[in-house]
């Protein structure tokens, strides 16, 4: 059974591409381009792995999503688009297990993956 | 009569670049399965350039292959149309960004162009060279390559790669660079085997090769004109590239009396200022010279930058020289050139094609400081100096109308500057006789044959020019104030 990655963000392209890089990698993805589409997701799918949280088009409501990304027991890292301490700060508070910034490496963050889910 | 013109050195298996100037600059064309640099600002020509390389490969049979990242093709199919090449044969890869990509599910930031776009453009690269197997290809531009590299080693690194992976295809290769201060390029002319360079500037469009390895070529700006033509580019003239063997036998003007002056008339290869005051008839004096040269079937040339050429016809048609029957038997042509149209070296290159092409045997130019003027050209004495080495190499009779200033007062034979181009020099004078205006004729220098030293009527009357006996008795024609003295042997009435 492949192991399952939310990306979650408001951009489709963005997750498109996150999705065939997941998929290229040997993972099952499931996208969320809303925050209630991302709920559903958490409500439908119990098996998430890992989830990746693109914060452009969000507003400060995403980190209560994240707060029951961390209730569930979902990992998940932050993507920003902008290095900022203030986001690096919301992300720890609110269990975030990493932060990267855009535009990701492929590379990097496929690494950070597997670390992350002990691979 | 044997006629021999240097060429440049023979040069096999040359790539042309479909524009027959800048093949003369680069020694024939570009040498095959190598890759060369096009830079320039917006709006230079390159991609011009690159229409004209394709097609002229196209036309020979070639496959050639137009990759496209900035323009898409329908626009470069368009422009194309606009200028007549047929693009019949050339096969376009386009990899512009589509329109979706405006909206929000086509554009992406969440990885970095280099990361997502470069693996499926390069694919694109290889299977589209991979089909056609091109033997030319041009790429505009690299520079929205540099983009999808995520640091100038790595692009550099790309370049290198895509040009020995197009080389070794068999293709012979042009990038495109925009080489602006913002987004210099230094990296992709040190990796392509030749650089050429286009400018837009105040003195015109110019093209230069900075670079070409393993060939000569000719170095420094040459002249360029884009117009729904495509390009033209007009190489500086090097008159030592041509010559051919001619007798320098002297050319009569038809009128007796002018040729005792000149003891035989104006040799071939000769280039002569016929000087003096306005409307004193030096323009008439040069299409006498034309209108005997008609009559022995050879053809001759005015460029006239002052006198309008219907005036000119007007005015000939009234003094016997019927031109209109000359230009209609093809032994004249008046070709009147409008201010600020040519670059000196476009000129020179219509000269050329005149001698070269219609083999015209007397050109005029009236006058020099009109062509100074029209031409705009800074270093007016070096264009003119280079040209008129060029016809006497090629045997042609050279007129240069030269105008002085003065009517009357110190002597002078041409305008400042211009005499020494000259291998004869003619003058023309007013002289006042009894309260009427005279005018009078001599010769001041004549390099390859004497001369008469004494001045002689000289007149325009409807029936053509008439020139009298030899003045004897006249003083001060150097000092400006003609005036008779001892009149006996003299024959002015």
């Amino acid at each position: 059974m492949k192991t399952v990655i939310l990306s979650v963000g408001s951009n489709r392209a963005n997750l498109d591409l996150l999705s065939q890089q997941l998929v290229k990698e040997g993972y099952e993805t499931l996208n969320a381009a809303s925050l209630e589409e991302l709920d559903k997701s958490i409500q439908e799918k119990k098996d998430i792995a890992l989830a990746l949280i693109d914060l452009s088009g969000f507003d400060q409501h995403i980190w209560e999503h994240c707060e029951t990304l961390r209730k569930v027991k979902i990992p998940f890292i932050v993507i920003s688009p902008q290095r900022s301490p203030l986001i690096q700060k919301d992300s720890m508070e609110h269990g975030a297990s990493g932060l990267m910034v855009k535009p990701l490496g492929i590379k990097e963050l496929l690494e950070y993956v597997h670390t992350l889910l002990g691979e | 009569m044997a006629r021999k013109q240097a060429e440049p050195e023979k040069t096999d298996n040359r790539v042309s670049t479909g524009i027959a100037g800048l093949d003369e600059i680069m020694n024939q064309g570009f040498v095959p399965q190598r890759i060369y640099l096009v830079r320039g600002g917006p709006g230079t020509g390159k991609s011009t350039l690159g229409l004209h390389f394709l097609t002229a490969g196209a036309g020979e049979g070639e496959k050639v292959l137009f990759i496209t990242l900035g323009e898409p093709e329908a626009q470069v199919r368009k422009n194309a149309q606009r200028m007549g090449f047929d693009l019949k044969g050339v096969s376009f890869l386009d990899l512009t960004p589509t329109k979706e990509l405006f909206t929000e599910s086509g554009s992406y930031d969440i990885f970095s162009p280099a990361e997502v776009e470069r693996g499926p453009i390069t694919q694109k690269i290889k299977g589209e060279v991979e089909r056609l197997k091109p033997a030319r290809v041009f790429l505009d531009s690299a520079t929205q390559l540099r983009y999808l590299s995520t640091d100038a080693f790595q692009f550099r690194k790309q370049m290198l790669a895509l040009a020995r992976y197009l080389t070794e295809e068999g293709a012979t290769v042009i990038f495109c660079s925009e080489g602006s201060t913002d987004a210099p390029d230094d990296d992709l002319q040190f990796l392509c085997d030749g650089v050429i360079n286009l400018d837009f500037g105040s003195d015109g469009r110019k093209i230069s090769v900075i670079k070409f390895r393993g060939s000569d070529f000719r170095s420094g700006a040459q002249s360029m004109r884009l117009s729904n033509r495509g390009a033209e580019v007009f190489p500086r003239l090097v008159p030592e590239a041509y010559t051919r063997e001619y007798i320098a036998e002297p050319i009569a003007s038809g009128v007796p009396e002018l040729d005792e002056l000149l003891h035989g008339g104006l040799e071939r290869g000769t280039v002569t200022i016929i000087g003096g005051p306005t409307g004193v008839g030096k323009t008439t004096l040069g299409l006498q010279f034309m209108k005997e040269a008609a009559g022995r079937g050879e053809r001759s040339v005015v460029y006239t930058f002052e006198e309008g050429r219907q005036t000119m016809l007007k005015r000939c048609m009234g003094i016997n020289i019927p031109v209109r029957d000359m230009i209609e038997r093809k032994t004249l042509s008046i070709v009147q050139v409008e201010p600020l149209h040519y670059t000196p070296d476009e000129f020179a290159n219509l000269v050329r094609q005149e001698v070269e092409e219609k083999n015209s045997r007397i050109i005029m130019i009236d006058s020099t400081s009109g062509y100074g003027l029209s031409l705009g050209s800074r270093e007016m004495v070096n264009h003119i100096r280079a040209l008129t080495q060029y016809l006497k190499n090629m045997g042609i009779t050279t007129i240069l109308i030269s105008e002085v200033e003065t009517i009357t007062g110190d002597f002078q034979a041409t305008e400042v500057g211009a005499s020494h181009l000259a291998d004869n020099i003619v003058f023309l004078r007013y002289l006042e006789v009894t309260g009427e205006m005279r005018r009078v004729i001599g010769v001041l220098k004549k390099r390859t044959s004497s001369f008469e030293k004494t001045l002689r009527e000289f007149e325009i009357t409807r029936y053509g020019l008439k020139v009298g006996e030899p003045l004897t008795g006249l003083r001060g024609i150097l000092s400006g104030g003609i005036t008779l003295g001892n009149i006996s042997g003299d024959h002015l009435e």
